[in-house]
């Protein structure tokens, strides 16, 4: 490093912001370089010169005057807050009470929320609330059937298998979007869709007529996995009727092997 | 600069005052105003100029309360607001006074007693020579060597580069070391 460089950082050596490596490079060339060696004595000689000069204590008079500036200031302020609008005033005294500290802020929205829980809890508990939500609870429901109902009508297998997702979520499905979902599992296109309504169908199995309507739709399907899903579905069920269709199905021919199988274990459970 | 020892930080001391909470002003001038004290002092060379710069200081720190951003450290901030605040005394001074007439005043400060002793006459000696600099080197010199600041901290105070800061803190010293020799008389230094 030549000299030029060495200068620069004379500043950073002066107030010991070297790092130990520049630390080094400067040492260094200090033992060899004698006009660099006494410009740094000399400006260190002056920097601590400057040490000489104490660090000194303001007059009283400083502090006084301080306060009572701060005051006035205060007051003005005051004066001016009173005279604006209540609202404007309003917004104010939420700003100076709204917590700062992320903490309490975190404190005052769970407090808030646990509030509105309980209103929530407590609203819902209430008898006559419940009852002026039954029109809208029906309403939603109606509108939730329609849509599943459109759905399943769309040509897309995806917005199908939507429409077989939306309508799991109802609690009382209606006679109008059951007969639809049979449908489907009577004559979808798709295996994937059929074997969603098989699950789907399996949650509407206390409904009436369902499970003799299940073992009917047994001979309509041709696909090995929807047969086994179906087959499952109706031993689990324990259906009567479910022993003629599975004894039908092992007689029909072009029947897959291990869907046959699977008949005849069903069969032997529900025997 | 640390503030780390407080329990609440410069910073959120200064955004309670910019949102109207102004009586935590007090804490921050409890905390600062010594130090901006003797920044001026060694600026000025004068007490109770220096005095009245730190009052006029925590005016405009209360002037300017609501454009406090809260985005760098309290102290870079104030510093700032005081180095502007002498720039304006100076001016102000300007035009009142001739220069020589504003060195009269700083020699003839307040360290003049007949009987002073041998670190006394250093000490004006120092300060003087400290007042003949020109502002832009008194400045930076103060900052580094006085508020223990980093040059980098000064460059944002002084809004110029970290190069230019160094480089006039070199320059500084060189020509604070020649005055004083001059004033002096002596050639130990």
């Amino acid at each position: 490093m030549n000299c030029r460089n060495i200068k620069t950082m004379f500043p950073d050596y002066l107030i010991g912001d070297l790092s130990q490596q520049e630390k080094l490079l400067v040492q260094n060339h200090l033992a060899d370089c004698t006009s660099c060696r006494s410009e740094l004595e000399s400006l260190s000689s002056v920097w601590t010169k400057l040490g000489v000069l104490p660090e000194e204590e303001p007059g009283e008079r400083l502090r006084a005057r301080f306060y009572s500036m701060l005051a006035a200031y205060k007051q003005g302020l005051e004066q001016e807050r009173a005279a604006r609008s209540w609202g404007h005033a309003f917004s104010l005294w939420l700003e100076r009470w709204w917590p700062r500290r992320p903490v309490v802020q975190l404190g005052t929205a769970l407090g808030l929320l646990a509030v509105g829980l309980a209103a929530g809890f407590w609203l819902r508990s209430a008898p006559n609330a419940a009852a002026d939500m039954l029109p809208l609870r029906q309403e939603m429901q109606d509108m939730r059937a329609t849509l599943a109902m459109s759905l399943l009508d769309n040509s897309s297998a995806s917005e199908r298998l939507r429409g077989v997702n939306l309508s799991v979520r109802m609690d009382q499905p209606d006679e109008r979007l059951l007969d639809s979902l049979l449908q489907t599992l009577d004559s979808d296109p798709s295996s994937n869709v059929r074997l969603a309504v098989v699950d789907a169908l399996y949650l509407f199995r206390d409904h009436a007529g369902m499970r003799r309507r299940l073992s009917e739709s047994l001979s309509r399907q041709t696909n090995p996995l929807v047969q086994v899903a179906l087959i499952d579905l109706i031993v689990n069920l324990r259906e009567r009727q479910a022993a003629d269709a599975l004894k039908a199905l092992i007689e029909s021919d072009r029947l897959a092997p291990e869907v046959k199988l699977r008949a005849q274990q069903g069969l032997e459970t529900l025997l | 600069m640390t503030t780390e020892n407080y329990p609440v930080t410069d910073n959120q001391l200064m955004q309670e005052v910019r949102d109207g909470r102004v009586e935590k002003l007090a804490v921050l001038f409890e905390r600062h105003h010594v130090r901006l004290y003797n920044f001026m002092l060694r600026l000025t060379g004068n007490a109770s100029v220096s005095e009245d710069l730190v009052q006029e200081v925590f005016c405009r720190i209360l002037k300017y309360r609501t454009t406090y951003k809260g985005t760098g450290t309290f102290p870079l901030w104030m510093f700032q607001i005081a180095r502007n605040t002498h720039i304006d005394y100076l001016r102000k001074k300007k035009a009142e006074l001739s220069l020589d007439e504003q060195w009269d005043e700083a020699a003839s400060g307040e360290l003049s007693p007949p009987e002073r002793t041998e670190r006394d006459l250093d000490i004006v000696l120092v300060q003087e020579a400290l007042a003949r600099l020109p502002l832009k080197k008194r400045e930076v010199l103060v900052l580094s060597r006085f508020q223990n600041l980093k040059y980098r901290e000064i460059a944002e105070i002084l809004d110029c580069h970290i190069g230019t800061v160094k480089a006039h803190v070199h320059r500084a010293i060189k020509d604070l070391r020649k005055i004083y020799l001059d004033l002096s008389g002596e050639a130990a230094l």
